[in-house]
């Protein structure tokens, strides 16, 4: 214990915060060396704090972290990368906080995991680039596949006869799709058109930046979108607590921001 | 907690019990607040419990803009010498006190008590945005000014608001972003250091 160095860098993405005290707070981190885990940044929330704005929930940051007797503390902290498109836009930044939340809630403390974090990377970078929304689907179904909920898309999940060229049904319990013969005993499930099959198959065949270029008709992205989201629904035994709000932002009109005539403010 | 009842009298348990409840203090500060009562004069303790009665009996929200007051409409929505084409949407009550400190602005206000934190499960029905919406309608606004803090949630609860009131015509604007007085350039963050630049004015 005592040969410990007290302090250790890493770099991570600030997923959430969580103030304490007068100026405390925590911040939850998901780092590629160090995995998922909560330090305390103190006096963060002073307008003079050096950490303030490299603390930022979606923000990847290098940090310096000293150990702590219940929780580490920050020390130091420099921004890598912002997301500022990412922050600037309300679209974007609700589809990188349920992608915060996702990892959140799928990873356990301190269990690194690098192709979870350089998912996550990805995804950020996409909506910082401003990909379509269905890149997400790329994320969550990536994102399954590594937390070891995989769900089957070439062979009936029940059966594993071959799939013929129809309609089929997604069964989240049954873990992915089944045949026709099976569906009675499946369970509870939907069904999935042919097209959105493929775009589902295409997940595992493409990068997240091959898969944000395809072209997806609205009807087709909320299918799949609710098809994954099932998914996730069962794997994590609950509803994420930003689903609800995607839902709310996707209700809200789109029309183009009105632009301000006055220059000493900054329209949204 | 002392020992578990027993030695203690009961009225100072309970009075320890209550100060523990309170943010940000641990059982050995409410020992020593509840210690620190008992010593001082009974006129302070007297002054400090019609307090607490008060301040819940008395204060109530505004039922126009939701900040805390005596009197409702509290004393901003009443005063007529504001202008009322322009509204100024904050966090907190606290953020009126400081806007009015600064002073140069003479338009309403509106408190949302609170921003959105979807990982929080805190969402658009948890703040008052309703009630921001219906003062839009009479069509009086013109203008409505996001005061909300420059961190992920404000920005996300001011585009928000932004996208649900543009269809009603309603010029929206946002808090000017960049360095704080005090502030050290090397310890600043890109994003916040790329909007000062962007927002610099001609000396």
């Amino acid at each position: 214990m005592s040969d410990r160095p007290r302090v250790y860098t890493t770099e991570g993405v600030i997923l959430r915060r969580r103030n304490i005290g007068e100026a405390d707070s925590i911040f939850t981190v998901f780092s590629p060396t160090e995995g998922k885990f909560d330090a305390v940044a103190r006096g963060v929330r002073k307008a003079r704090s050096h950490m303030r704005g490299h603390l930022e929930p979606l923000t990847r940051s290098k940090l310096l972290i000293a150990h702590g007797r219940t929780l580490d503390v920050f020390t130091q902290a420099e921004t890598i990368s912002g997301y500022r498109a990412i922050r600037e836009d309300l679209d974007a930044c609700t589809f990188a906080l349920y992608c915060a939340e996702l990892i959140d809630r799928f990873s356990a403390d301190r269990e690194p995991h690098q192709d979870v974090y350089s998912l996550l990377l990805d995804v950020l970078d996409a909506l910082d680039a401003k990909a379509p929304p269905h890149a997400v689907r790329h994320f969550e179904l990536s994102l399954l596949s590594f937390m070891g909920y995989e769900p089957q898309f070439d062979a009936c999940a029940l059966c594993g006869a071959r799939l013929a060229e129809e309609d089929v049904l997604l069964s989240a319990s049954a873990g992915g799709f089944v045949c026709h013969d099976c569906r009675s005993r499946a369970g509870a499930g939907r069904v999935i058109s042919v097209r959105a099959i493929k775009v589902l198959r295409y997940t595992r065949a493409s990068s997240l930046a091959q898969f944000a270029a395809l072209k997806l008709d609205e009807q087709l992205g909320r299918e799949v979108q609710s098809a994954v989201a099932e998914l996730i629904r069962y794997a994590l035994d609950r509803e994420p607590l930003s689903g609800k709000y995607l839902d709310q932002v996707a209700r809200l009109p789109r029309l183009a921001p009105p632009v301000s005539d006055r220059d000493d403010v900054q329209s949204l | 907690m002392p020992d578990g009842g027993g030695s203690t009298p009961e009225p100072i348990t309970r009075l320890i019990e209550a100060f523990h409840k309170l943010p940000g203090v641990g059982p050995k500060s409410a020992q020593r607040l509840a210690y620190h009562i008992l010593r001082a004069p009974e006129q302070d303790a007297r002054n400090l419990a019609a307090a607490l009665v008060e301040v819940k009996q008395r204060i109530m929200f505004c039922s126009v803009c939701l900040n805390i007051t005596e009197s409702d409409p509290c004393s901003y929505c009443q005063d007529p010498r504001r202008d009322r084409s322009i509204i100024c949407v904050v966090e907190q009550p606290l953020d009126i006190m400081a806007l009015e400190r600064a002073g140069g602005f003479r338009g309403l206000y509106h408190v949302l008590h609170g921003v959105l934190n979807p990982m929080d499960g805190i969402g658009p029905e948890d703040i008052h945005i309703r009630e921001l919406l219906t003062r839009l309608q009479s069509g009086e606004v013109k203008e409505v000014i996001m005061a909300t803090n420059p961190s992920l949630e404000g920005e996300a609860t001011s585009m928000y608001i932004q996208r649900l009131i543009g269809p009603a015509g309603v010029k929206v604007t946002r808090l000017a972003r960049g360095l704080p007085s005090g502030a050290d350039l090397e310890y600043t963050d890109d994003v916040t250091l790329a909007r000062a630049l962007e927002g610099r004015q001609e000396l």
